[in-house]
C-alpha cells in the first residue's frame, strides 16, 4: 500500500502545480490582450511620424543629418562603434522566448570589436555575464508593462551617446508578433535611420506633393527633423518594447498551456496506475480471504473426517 | 466658410479628425494660427494649448505635448505624444508631476536627467495651465 500513497502524493502535487500554471495562463492572456490593444492604439501615431519624416526627406533630398545614414562622416569611418539594445523578459517560464533572443543577439554581435550592450529585461543581462565589460551598467530597464515614459527615458539616454559620437550605429534586437501563434526575433537598425526605407514608404504619395519652393519648414529643416527623429525613435522603442512584452506573455501563455496539458496527461497516466494498483490490492486481499476461508474449511473437514473415523 | 481637414493623433488614440476652420497652436516662438489653404509647412508644436474652431462655430481646446505639425493640400496633421481635453486632466496628478519634476531639477544630475526633468516639467505646466483655465474661465 505504501506505493499507492506515493502515487497519490504525486497526483496531488501535479494538481497543485496545474493550479499555478492555469492561473499564470490566465494572467498572461490578459496581459497579451492589453499589450495588443496598446500596440494597435499607437499605430496611427507611428505611421504619421513615418510619413512626416518621408515628406521632409522628399522635399529636401540634399539634407544631411546626423540621424540619417547619408551623413558625411559615414564615408570616412572604418570602424563603427556599435550599440545593441537587447530586449528580453525579466524572468523565464516563457518557453524558448528568451533563448531565441539570446541566440540572435550572439549572432548579431558576431565579430564586432567595438560594441556596447544595453539590456531591457534582467534575463539578458545575466545570460551575457561573459561580456560584462561591454554591458552598459547604468542602463537599467524592465521589460514589464512598457510605457511611453520609459521609452522616452531610453531614447534620451541613447541619443545622448549617439550625439556625443560614442556610438555610430544602434541596433535593436526584439521579438515581433507575426500572429497569435508565431513570433520572430528581429534585428533592426535604429540609428542612423535609413533614408531609403522612408522614401519607399511614401512613394505613392509623391503625386499630390506640394512644389518645393512653397514648402515652409519652421524654424529650420534640421531642427524639425531632429525633433521628428527623437519622437520617431521614442515611438519606435515604445512599439518594440510593447511588441516584445506581448510576445513574451504570449510565449508564456503557450508554455503554460503546454504545461497544463502535460499535467493532464500525467494525471491520466497516474490515475490509471493508481486504480490498477488499488484493484490489484483488492484482488489480492480477496484472494487472501478466500484462500484463508478455504484453508479453514479444509481444516474443519479434516477434523470432521478424523472425528467420524474415530 | 473655407475649411480644412484637421487630424490630431496622439500616441494612444486619434484625438480628432474632421473639418475645421481655424486652428491656433503654440509654435517655437509664440502662438501661431492656421486657416484654410495655408502654405505647405512642417513645424514643431510646443507643449501647450491647441485651439480649433469647427464649421459649426464651436470652439475646442486640447493640451498637447511633444507635437509635430504638417500642412499640405489643405490638410493639417498634428502628431503628439499626448493630446488631452482640459476636463480630462487630473489637476492633482499634474500638480504632483510638477512637484516631482521640480524636485528632480534641484538635485545634482547629469545632462540627460536634466533634459528629461525639464521636459516633464514643461509638460506638467502646460497641462496645469490648460486645466486651470477651464476652471476659472480666465483668458490665457
Amino acid at each position: 500500500m505504501a506505493q499507492s500513497r506515493e502515487i497519490q502524493n504525486r497526483i496531488k502535487s501535479i494538481r497543485d502545480t496545474m493550479k499555478i500554471t492555469k492561473a499564470m495562463y490566465m494572467v498572461s492572456s490578459m496581459k497579451v490582450q492589453k499589450a495588443k490593444n496598446k500596440l494597435a492604439a499607437s499605430a496611427p501615431y507611428f505611421d504619421g511620424l513615418k510619413r512626416q519624416i518621408a515628406d521632409i526627406l522628399l522635399h529636401f533630398p540634399e539634407i544631411r543629418h546626423l540621424y540619417f545614414d547619408n551623413r558625411q562622416k559615414d564615408e570616412k569611418e572604418t570602424v563603427k562603434k556599435k550599440g545593441f539594445i537587447i530586449v528580453t523578459g525579466d524572468k523565464g517560464m516563457a518557453g524558448a522566448y528568451n533563448n531565441n533572443i539570446l541566440k540572435m543577439a550572439r549572432e548579431a554581435i558576431g565579430g564586432s570589436e567595438d560594441f556596447r550592450l544595453f539590456f531591457v529585461g534582467e534575463y539578458g543581462r545575466h545570460a551575457f555575464h561573459d561580456l560584462q565589460d561591454h554591458i552598459a551598467d547604468d542602463f537599467h530597464a524592465t521589460a514589464y508593462d512598457p510605457s511611453v515614459h520609459r521609452a522616452r527615458v531610453l531614447t534620451e539616454y541613447l541619443l545622448d551617446l549617439y550625439d556625443r559620437e560614442e556610438l555610430d550605429e544602434i541596433y535593436i534586437i526584439y521579438t515581433r508578433m507575426v500572429n497569435t501563434l508565431t513570433e520572430e526575433v528581429v534585428k533592426e537598425q535604429l540609428l542612423p535611420l535609413r533614408t531609403s526605407s522612408f522614401l519607399r514608404a511614401s512613394m505613392k504619395a509623391k503625386g499630390d506633393m506640394a512644389k518645393d519652393g512653397d514648402y515652409l519648414i519652421y524654424p529650420s529643416p534640421e531642427e524639425v527633423l531632429g525633433s521628428l527623429t527623437k519622437n520617431y525613435v521614442t515611438g519606435y522603442l515604445y512599439g518594440a518594447l510593447t511588441e516584445s512584452f506581448a510576445s513574451e506573455e504570449s510565449a508564456r501563455m503557450l508554455a503554460m498551456q503546454t504545461a497544463t496539458d502535460n499535467g493532464d496527461d500525467m494525471l491520466t497516466g497516474l490515475s490509471v496506475q493508481y486504480n490498477r494498483m488499488r484493484q490489484a490490492a483488492i484482488t489480492q486481499e480477496i484472494t487472501e480471504v478466500i484462500g484463508g476461508a478455504k484453508a479453514l474449511r479444509r481444516k474443519k473437514e479434516k477434523n470432521r473426517k478424523a472425528r467420524t473415523e474415530e | 466658410m473655407n475649411s480644412f481637414y484637421l487630424k490630431i493623433t496622439a500616441c494612444d488614440r486619434v484625438f480628432f479628425e474632421g473639418e475645421c476652420v481655424y486652428l491656433s497652436f503654440p509654435g517655437v516662438d509664440g502662438s501661431l494660427g492656421v486657416m484654410a489653404h495655408h502654405q505647405p509647412m512642417a513645424t514643431v508644436v510646443e507643449n501647450g494649448l491647441v485651439r480649433f474652431r469647427l464649421p459649426d462655430g464651436s470652439e475646442h481646446e486640447v493640451i498637447v505635448s511633444d507635437g509635430m505639425m504638417n500642412v499640405e493640400n489643405n490638410r493639417v496633421d498634428i502628431l503628439a505624444f499626448s493630446a488631452e481635453r482640459p476636463d480630462e486632466i487630473d489637476i492633482r496628478a499634474a500638480e504632483r508631476e510638477l512637484e516631482i519634476a521640480r524636485e528632480q531639477m534641484q538635485q545634482k544630475q547629469s545632462l540627460i536627467e536634466y533634459n528629461l526633468s525639464s521636459a516633464s516639467m514643461a509638460r506638467a505646466m502646460a497641462r496645469l495651465s490648460g486645466a486651470r483655465r477651464l476652471k476659472s474661465d480666465e483668458p490665457l
